[in-house]
């Protein structure tokens, strides 16, 4: 009874401050200061099209630095919390196979799944999208890979590697910055080419790339672990 | 009076789509709320891609791609998952009188406990 | 309804998803509709954080042939929030991978995912 009570007055209150926000909010009708900087400055400076892009990678680049180190260490936790036991290290010859409607699908669909997200990844720079976008989706093409192939093992070490190299070039890259350009992360290290066109913007369809292959990796092995947790439960 | 179209379709569309959660809410078992859930929804989106078809007539062929997508996608989903519900079988179904899956396929030993 | 501007309608439906996330957090015993709570609390801030961005009558900021490198400034809404929001889809996915994991160790180790039977640490 205290406990309903409670939970009713904290939503009212949580409520009470929401309708406050709401009723002052008033639409900018110009960008602010920092946004018209990104928005002047951004494609003469980088090259690149998209402003998103040129914000994530170049001018906050080390909040990206840090956000590619906080998806490694969670996906470092899922492998920890959901460590293969010795007893269901063989469970995999015990899963049912996929009917047959999902693997003529599934043959369908995943080269077309992998080479959007290629596509999503190296056009960052250009249109809407990006490295975590396009990982996402390498993500989701390796997931209907296993569950279209439930006796298809995915090569841990192959991927292992993958995102280790690709985050530690990043930082590599980040590092070259230092040496041949501005500072960390500094795109100009590479020419910034023809505004628009592929080979442009620098390195940073270089860092969407290493990007991409490394979340598409990550989220890859956090989807198979997964995948062997519930496989290792009994029904 | 072609927005006045486009806008009705995309209406229909989102009535479809409200269905569907409601659907999913309120059925019973869970075959029926993946039933309901696949068709409304398919149902849904493909209205709303055709009203935005309508509305932009430029962008009529990029909409046909997705809606062929979105119809190759979400009936092979919504068959894995049944298939899926069908062999975890949590409980025993009052709702299910005829089980044809079990009578032409019997159940594959690896689902047994170890 | 003519004087309300756009982005407000954005701005109630983030706030009332936070709304509705926070209760189900609070009011659910189950761990998984806990999880969904905090996933719908998640989705709720993305969206009062992009819509905060919103500049009246601007555009996505892209510069290609729609929007030229001339006049992006006048046109186009903010690519800041955007940017902050899509790192932080990622971090609430990283937690949401580890919050589904510890669910799964404890179904794994007490076999129930109430959260009335992980009581021990209640004093």
């Amino acid at each position: 009874m205290i406990k309903r009570v409670a939970v009713i007055v904290t939503l009212l209150l949580v409520a009470a401050i929401f309708s406050d926000l709401l009723l002052n909010y008033t639409e900018q009708p110009v960008l602010g200061r920092l946004g018209e900087y990104y928005a002047a400055k951004g494609p003469s400076e980088l090259g690149a099209a998209n402003l998103v892009t040129s914000v994530i990678v170049t001018y906050r680049g080390l909040d990206t630095l840090g956000e590619v180190t906080v998806l490694f260490i969670s996906a470092a936790g899922v492998g920890l919390l959901l460590r293969r036991r010795r007893d269901e290290a063989d469970s995999r010859e015990t899963r049912p196979a996929a009917s047959e409607i999902v693997q003529t699908a599934a043959q369908l669909l995943i080269p077309m799944v992998f080479l959007f997200g290629i596509y999503v990844f190296i056009n960052g720079h250009l249109t809407p999208g990006g490295g975590f976008q396009g990982g996402a989706i390498i993500a989701s093409g390796i997931m209907l890979l296993v569950l279209s192939q439930p006796l298809a093992a995915l090569s841990h070490r192959v991927i292992g590697m993958t995102e280790s190299l690709s985050g530690f070039t990043y930082v590599v890259v980040g590092v070259l910055g230092i040496v041949l350009a501005g500072g960390f992360l500094d795109n100009r290290i590479m020419a910034l080419g023809r505004f628009g066109t592929l080979f442009s913007a620098g390195a940073i369809p270089i860092i969407y790339i290493l990007i991409g292959l490394k979340v598409g990796a990550e989220l890859g092995s956090v989807l198979d672990r997964f995948r062997s947790a519930a496989g290792g439960q009994s029904r | 009076m072609q927005q006045l179209i486009g806008s009705l379709i995309v209406l229909g569309g989102a009535v479809f789509l409200l269905s569907a959660g409601l659907g999913v809410l309120r059925m019973p078992d869970s075959y029926n709320r993946i039933q309901t859930g696949t068709k409304a929804s398919t149902l849904g989106t493909i209205l709303v891609l055709l009203g935005l078809a309508v509305l932009h007539p430029e962008w009529t062929w990029k909409l046909l791609i997705l809606i062929f997508f979105v119809l190759l996608t979400n009936p092979v989903s919504s068959h894995a998952l049944a298939r899926a519900t069908h062999a975890a079988r949590t409980s025993e179904d009052e709702l299910m009188v005829v089980d044809r899956l079990d009578e032409s396929e019997p159940e594959p030993p690896s689902t047994e406990p170890r | 309804m003519t004087g309300i501007p756009i982005s407000s309608y954005a701005l109630a439906t983030g706030l009332a998803l936070i709304l509705i996330g926070l209760w189900g957090m609070l009011t659910r015993k189950n761990i998984i509709r806990m999880i969904i709570g905090f996933a719908l609390v998640d989705t709720g801030i993305h969206m009062v954080m992009v819509s905060i961005g919103y500049v009246t009558g601007g555009t996505a900021p892209i510069i290609d042939a729609a929007v030229p490198a001339s006049e992006a400034v006048h046109r186009v809404v903010d690519p800041l929030p955007s940017a902050l929001v899509l790192t932080a889809i990622v971090i609430g996915l990283g937690v949401t991978a580890v919050m589904l994991s510890f669910a799964v160790r404890i179904y794994r180790t007490r076999n129930s995912l109430s959260i009335d039977d992980c009581a021990e640490s209640k004093w």
